[in-house]
């Protein structure tokens, strides 16, 4: 069995006590993700939809464990992503959390309609672990030294 | 970029595919593009997927795999070697197949259009008869069979 690209992460990182929480409804999509972020240093937890990523945010809050980090697909059962960017959006304790769109929906009005219910940041399947880790870099979620 | 009012190019579908191909499955094993193959799906053995579009255009867009193929990305994209895998498992893994394919066919058509969730079958795909074939890219990945094809309305 040959490896697949995505397991070649930029760089292995130590924990960097910051987590993230993986909502798709693929579970293949989930491990990939989880690959490259624990990759990244972050701790990980998943959800398949958004109404179990809910579920999970509000568990998280009360143990005073809210991530840093979402990775959210669009196109899910039970609760879409975009419904769950609005419904997080509306807390104010989760006002913290940084949302990033991860997803086959490359039409410019649903970017646009994702960035301003409170996305941080869109990535567009297929991506490789760089684009990933750029955006995160961007967003200061991991450190610069990553990608040399 | 070349968009009929029936569908996608060829070229668009198999540069997309390649692309999702690549960018998940590696280039070690290429996918090579098959020009003789049969208007059946060439696997007695097969998983299929399909995904919808609704709204500026209407037309699906399935994903035909070989068992054997199937099973190997599946492999891939769960990073397990020698593990058994389940056969949701590889219904999951063939359905984020169709997704992304699909989702970029979508963004080539005109919209704007809503994407369905992935329908997956362990078998050939069967398609609706008020629909037909628009474009269609076989393959073969490791000697095995791999087709995507675009369906749309009848004009």
């Amino acid at each position: 069995m040959t490896q697949s690209p995505m397991d070649q992460s930029p760089t292995d990182q130590r924990p960097t006590g910051q987590s993230a929480l993986i909502v798709d409804d693929s579970k293949a999509m989930r491990s990939i993700l989880r690959r490259i972020v624990a990759g990244l240093g972050f701790e990980t937890t998943e959800a398949g939809h958004g109404q179990e990523a809910l579920d999970h945010l509000e568990a998280a809050t009360a143990i005073g464990r809210v991530p840093d980090l979402c990775l959210i697909d669009w196109n899910m059962p039970v609760m879409d992503g975009y419904t769950l960017i609005t419904e997080i959006r509306k807390r104010p304790e989760w006002r913290n959390v940084t949302l990033m769109m991860v997803t086959t929906e490359s039409e410019q009005g649903q970017i646009v309609r994702a960035l301003a219910a409170g996305a941080h940041e869109y990535v567009i399947k297929p991506f490789t672990p760089d684009a990933i880790a750029e955006k995160l870099e961007l967003l200061g979620l991991v450190s610069k030294g990553v990608l040399a | 970029m070349t968009v009929t009012q029936t569908g996608p190019a060829l070229a668009d579908v198999q540069a997309i595919t390649e692309q999702v191909w690549s960018s998940f499955l590696g280039d070690e094993e290429p996918l090579l593009q098959r020009f003789d193959a049969p208007s059946a799906f060439p696997a007695e053995q097969a998983w299929s997927a399909a995904v919808s579009v609704h709204g500026g255009w209407t037309g699906s867009i399935t994903v035909e795999l070989s068992v054997a193929v199937a099973q190997a990305l599946t492999h891939l994209m769960l990073a397990t070697d020698d593990e058994p895998i389940e056969d949701a498992d590889i219904a999951d893994a063939v359905g984020e197949l169709v997704n992304m394919v699909g989702g970029n066919v979508k963004s080539l058509m005109p919209g704007p259009s809503a994407l369905t969730l992935p329908v997956v079958a362990a078998g050939r795909a069967a398609h609706a008869t008020d629909l037909t074939e628009v474009a269609r890219f076989d393959a073969v990945w490791g000697g095995e069979p791999v087709r995507v094809s675009v369906h749309a309305p009848r004009a």
